[in-house]
């Protein structure tokens, strides 16, 4: 490691542990905490885990109880511990992000100027620091790809399988690890030939490893917890309709047809988009996987029917893997960057009125969500037609 | 034997007469006189305070004031918050069922908060509002009406308490710890402190169509420029 990157993660550290030393004192100072409220969420849970009882007791707990239980020195040793784990996995991100730059072929400078990026970006930095644990998936997504990258694949399946288990999101990326792991079809063979041929040893083993890792925690979860665990870590999210203010396009819609018969129907026609855009990317870009898991959670998160600011974190930490084979000019980067701040600001404007003012803003924040999904759209589209990606290896045929 | 009887009635009715006289130095009538309570509800949107304050003159002994107050499927408590705010202030609100924090309000009940008063008798407590039902008329606001909360009152110096014309004895737990029940007296001839009401912003079911027809659009339109660049840009 050089001095540039000692002196990269030493700022990070720094800034860091000043942030969570500002908020132990705003939270004991102020009457607006630092602290969000969901580590308080966390540590509850946690606590009724210690105490021998189901987290599931503690109201709006949709995680795994994996995490109430990494979590239980919050209550056994300091209230603090959460955060300062959080805070680890961000700066560890940084490193897996600077390790799949070089595998990837990155120069050395470039991979220090993209985890900067990450490292002393304020989104990740006061996410983190005020607890909560998106950080947390990053890491597993990240070690995810630089397993599959650097070849380690039964490492790679295992992390997957924990990524899935943590929070349902990364399942979008089974179908262009398989993609990716399948054999190439070739014109010699026929098409049922190639079907299962298509089905290499690889991916079997990736499938096996990856399932046989996420069916054991959650046979073990469901033996001990019962309903409330597959519900309140997994159906809740598959079903959740928040018709309450959020980032979502679909947000107004949702809330307007809450208590009509054909909201279901209406649900599954929202639906289509992600479902659509997530199987052509996942052809289009099987040769690339970080480009592609990042293409796949950005249009996730983007046309989702719930949509907070803590779900961009899922693919920001991808965006430093991205961004050297972006050929982007700087002027129009920082652009896009703007327009996507911009479009957030709208948003933000007529919510904070209607949440906090008691103002009837709802068609000024529908129509701030649907700018928001045209921007995010626009900034996907330039990403898309700019990028350069890796060529795909010529895999071996008979 | 009718003089034993005799005897006994009226040592009876002194006993009774001597308890009767304690319990009316309990609340004797010039503090039940100079009761006085206000609540106002403080904020704007769907986050506000319910400032509550129990006044009243001069007594020599100790007395703690209790608040019921019933609420409406309008508006929730954040159980969590008030215990935060319990150990922050030392806030002291006990609620009598689990209130769900994210549910809208056709779909809640109403749950009652018990706040106990000590010290200055004033209390703030934070209440929230709930999404409501979208209106179909132009009716922008849907207005929550928080009814004015029952006065109790107990001292540790009673034991007894005696109902009177305008007051009634009723039961509810000592203190917010909730670990057993004791007599209080409901103060019932408060002059009208009136109810208090918040507005909460409803969205407008007459634009169901056009938000439909706006938000399909457009995620159509977004959905198509990305499919046809990635079709331009893929490696098929």
């Amino acid at each position: 490691m050089d001095v540039r990157v000692c002196g990269m993660f030493s700022a990070a550290v720094l800034i860091r542990l000043v942030l969570l030393l500002f908020g132990v004192y705003q939270d004991q100072n102020l009457q607006l905490k630092y602290t969000d409220v969901d580590y308080h969420v966390f540590t509850d849970a946690s606590r009724f885990i210690t105490q021998g009882e189901s987290p599931y007791s503690r109201s709006t707990f949709r995680y795994t109880p994996l995490l109430a239980l990494i979590l239980t020195p919050n209550v056994l040793l300091t209230a603090h511990f959460g955060k300062l784990l959080f805070v680890a996995c961000d700066l560890l991100s940084g490193l897996l992000v600077l390790r799949l730059l070089a595998l990837r072929g990155a120069s050395h400078s470039t991979a220090c100027v993209c985890c900067g990026l990450w490292l002393l970006n304020p989104l990740p930095i006061g996410v983190s620091t005020r607890g909560n644990a998106e950080s947390l998936l990053a890491v597993l997504v990240l070690s995810t790809l630089l397993c599959l990258e650097s070849r380690r694949r039964t490492s790679a399946a295992i992390l997957f399988g924990l990524s899935v288990h943590m929070k349902i999101y990364p399942v979008t990326y089974a179908l262009p690890i398989a993609l990716s792991l399948a054999e190439a079809p070739s014109r010699k063979r026929g098409l049922i030939q190639n079907l299962i041929r298509c089905f290499s040893k690889d991916l079997l083993l990736f499938a096996a490893v990856s399932g046989s890792v996420f069916l054991a925690l959650n046979v073990t979860f469901y033996c001990i917890y019962g309903w409330d665990f597959l519900h309140e870590t997994y159906l809740y999210h598959v079903t959740r309709r928040d018709i309450r203010h959020n980032f979502s396009p679909y947000f107004y819609l949702l809330y307007l047809t809450a208590e009509r018969s054909w909201s279901g129907s209406l649900a599954l026609v929202c639906f289509l988009p992600q479902l659509l855009l997530l199987l052509l990317s996942s052809l289009a870009f099987r040769s690339d996987l970080p480009f592609c898991c990042f293409l796949h959670t950005a249009i996730f998160v983007s046309f989702n029917k719930v949509c907070t600011s803590q779900y961009f974190l899922w693919y920001l930490c991808l965006l430093p893997v991205v961004l050297p084979r972006l050929t982007l000019s700087l002027r129009r980067g920082f652009g896009l960057l703007l327009l996507w701040f911009v479009g957030q600001a709208l948003w933000l404007s007529p919510a904070y009125y209607l949440e906090f003012e008691g103002w009837n803003s709802f068609a000024l924040i529908w129509m701030a969500g649907l700018l928001f999904l045209l921007i995010n759209s626009l900034i996907l589209g330039q990403i898309i037609c700019h990028y350069r990606p890796v060529e795909a290896q010529q895999k071996k045929t008979d | 034997m009718c003089n034993f009887y005799y005897l006994l009635a009226t040592l009876l009715y002194f006993i009774h007469h001597g308890n009767s006289q304690k319990a009316d130095n309990c609340f004797p009538s010039e503090f039940l006189e100079s009761l006085s309570m206000s609540v106002k509800i403080t904020k704007a949107g769907f986050h506000r305070d319910l400032q509550y304050s129990v006044q009243w003159g001069k007594v020599d002994h100790d007395v703690k004031a209790l608040l019921v107050q019933k609420l409406p499927s309008g508006v929730y408590m954040d159980e969590y918050q008030l215990e935060t705010l319990k150990q922050d202030t030392g806030l002291e609100v006990l609620l009598d069922s689990k209130v769900d924090l994210e549910a809208p309000e056709y779909l809640s009940s109403g749950f009652t908060a018990l706040v106990f008063l000590s010290g200055k008798h004033e209390a703030t407590v934070p209440v929230h509002g709930r999404y409501h039902r979208p209106s179909n008329s132009s009716q922008k606001r849907v207005t929550v009406d928080i009814e004015s909360p029952r006065l109790l009152l107990r001292s540790d110096q009673c034991e007894t308490l005696r109902a009177r014309v305008h007051h009634a004895v009723t039961d509810a737990p000592c203190t917010v710890r909730n670990h057993s029940f004791c007599s209080w007296l409901e103060i019932r001839d408060l002059k009208d402190t009136g109810a208090v009401s918040l507005e909460i912003p409803v969205g407008d079911s007459s634009m169901i169509l056009s938000v439909c027809v706006g938000t399909v659009l457009t995620a159509a339109l977004s959905c198509f420029y990305l499919l046809r660049s990635i079709w331009k840009h893929g490696t098929f």
